[in-house]
Formats: C-alpha cells, structure tokens, sequence
C-alpha cells in the first residue's frame, strides 16, 4: 500500500521482486543497491541462510528527493523462490504497489517460470489484487547463458498480459536499471489515477 | 494508498509522543503491516534506521500471525521481544496497523507498557480511523506530485 505523508513530504511505495528459486531476484537488488549513490539508499537487510538462499526476504529502500520537494521512497522486496516457501512469499506481497516477476531464461527452469507465476497470481487473488491491474515488470534474467530459451516463447508463457519485459543478464546489471524505471514509473503513474 | 496531512501528522506524533514519555519509552512507532513506517514519537536518543526497522518489524509481526493461523488461532493480538537490554513490545491496530514500543528494560516494564498502551490505544485507532476515512473519500492526489519530473538516473553514480 502506497502511503504519502503531506507534512514531511514522502511518498512511500513498495515493490516486490517475484521469481522462481535462484532466477536472480536478489542479484537485481543488490545491484541496484550497490550503484546507486549512498546518499540515496538505506540499509540493505537480507534474511538469507547460510548458503545465501533468501529465507525470508531482502529489503533496501530507495530514495529519490527534489520532487517539488517530494521525497519518494521504493522499498524493494525479494520474495523467497523456493517452492518450499510458499507461505512466505504470499506475506511478502501484503500491500504490494508493483511487482518484478524476475524469469529465469534456462529451458530446464522454464516450468519453475511458470509455477511460479501460477503461485504469485493465486496469491494476488488470495489479497483480492488483480494482476491485470497491478504495475507489473517481466524481467527475463541469465540471457547470456547456452541453454537460455528464445525470448518469444519465454514471452509467450509468461508475459501474458503484454506487459513491459526485459532481456537481463542481472549479475552484470544488464537490463536491471531498466527493469528498475520501468517499475517506478508505472506504480507512480498508478499513484496518480 | 494512505495519506496523511500536515495537521493529522502532527496529532498523530503528539499522540505517540505522549505514550513514549507516560510509559517511559525510548520511542513509539506506528507502521502499517506491508512494512510502511506511518508516524513515531519525538524521540532524538533513538537512533536506529527506522525505515528497516519497520520493515522489518512487518515481517516478525505477518510470520508471527501465520503461525498462529497454521496452529487453529484466529488472530495474533501482539507480541514481544526481548534482547538483552530492550524490550519491544507490537501490538496489531484495527488488524491493519502495528503499534511498536521501544523501551530499556532498566526504566520501564512489560507490565507499565501494556498499561498506558490500553490508555492510548483506543486515540491512536480513533485518529487512524479519521485519516483513512478522509483519504477514502479523496479521489485524486494533490497535483503538487508530478511523475514525469522524477528524474531516476540522478540515482546513480
């Protein structure tokens, strides 16, 4: 849930990156958060095990000023990927403004692309969202690798809506900023209807 | 989408304000259950980042009521933490919000907190309640938000 404070003039918004296990979601954060300027940043928390899986999830905020003196804040999110949890992941999009659904590109990742996609849609109608409304970013991640699918069909399976997507390859931050404005952009724009 | 006005701030940090220093609090925070922080008690000691902490706070808070759900519980009504020196007490507000007490275990107790919490608790909800209605009924944000004139690329080096 968006939420705009008048007196201290801050607009706070909140932005989940969504995927299947090891698809890169927490490659984009941390990217995102190591390139953007310290002054515009906060603490980057992971929840993460010892192998650094997300367990929980990450957090940074990002801050932008000077909006006619506005400050926006994004809080980025990762969701955990594994299937194990679910009940996780579903607490993670609890007043969600737009979300990144990171795809993993590897054909023998494809039908974890679309489980995944299935249980985040399921848990959007579980928060009466609909995801035909909601700012959404479909981010096909790892196109540098031998085995990545062609993007037409990892287009065709997931990005059903025609939504905005990306090619990235997230580790080199190829496509990440892009994904990253294109979110933004869409969930201010939602601010203002 | 929540909006607070520059009057109801102020009401809203008074309230919050007074509980930190009845109870003798380090602070007192309002944040909503997606992890947004709302309002906090005048509180210039406490140091601590409070963006993370109320995300972090939301995320304890949603884990703790999933579990009461998995074990037959209807509802999570709040909770404590204890580290060596502080406590943190979180209660849920209209099932929506988290109130969250701060406080050094050498100058307050559970017991003193839950006390004034049940004094200030029905004010807090009552002002929360006045703001959502307000924001319910307003159909546009304030044109002094313009998107197109954030400029994103100044973010990064």
């Amino acid at each position: 849930m968006s939420f705009i404070n008048f007196a201290t003039k801050e607009i706070n918004c909140k932005i989940v990156y969504y995927g299947p296990g090891l698809s890169g979601k927490t490659v984009n954060i941390k990217w995102i958060y190591e390139h953007v300027r310290p002054e515009n940043r906060g603490e980057l928390v992971t929840l993460a095990t010892e192998t650094e899986r997300t367990l929980f999830f990450d957090f940074v905020p990002i801050e932008i000023s000077n909006v006619k003196g506005f400050k926006v804040r994004f809080h980025l999110y990762t969701t955990p990927g594994q299937i194990i949890y679910q009940a996780s992941r579903k607490l993670i999009l609890k007043g969600v403004d737009g979300i990144v659904f990171v795809a993993d590109s590897q054909e023998e990742r494809h039908d974890a692309n679309l489980d995944t996609l299935d249980d985040m849609i399921e848990n959007l109608k579980d928060y009466k969202m609909d995801i035909e409304k909601i700012p959404l970013v479909i981010q096909y991640n790892k196109r540098d690798l031998p085995n990545a699918l062609p993007v037409d069909i990892l287009r065709r399976d997931l990005n059903r809506w025609n939504r905005p997507d990306f090619e990235a390859i997230a580790i080199k931050g190829v496509g990440v900023l892009e994904t990253f404005k294109e979110i933004t952009k869409q969930v201010l724009r939602k601010l203002k209807e | 989408m929540l909006n607070i006005t520059p009057e109801e701030d102020r009401e809203l940090r008074k309230l919050l304000t007074e509980l930190a220093k009845e109870s003798k609090s380090k602070i007192v925070i309002l944040i909503d259950k997606s992890g947004q922080l709302i309002s906090r008690s005048e509180s210039p000691a406490f140091s601590s980042d409070d963006i993370t902490f109320a995300s972090l706070t939301a995320g304890n808070v949603a884990a703790s009521e999933a579990l009461s759900k998995l074990l037959g519980d209807k509802d999570l009504n709040h909770m404590f933490t204890e580290t060596e020196e502080e406590g943190i007490y979180m209660i849920l507000l209209d099932g929506k919000y988290i109130l969250v007490v701060i406080f050094d275990k050498d100058s307050s107790n559970l017991g003193i907190i839950r006390v004034k919490i049940k004094r200030f608790y029905p004010k807090v909800k009552e002002l929360i309640e006045r703001i959502e209605e307000r924001t319910e009924k307003e159909t546009t944000v304030s044109s002094d938000i313009n998107v197109e004139e954030i400029d994103l690329d100044s973010l990064f080096e």
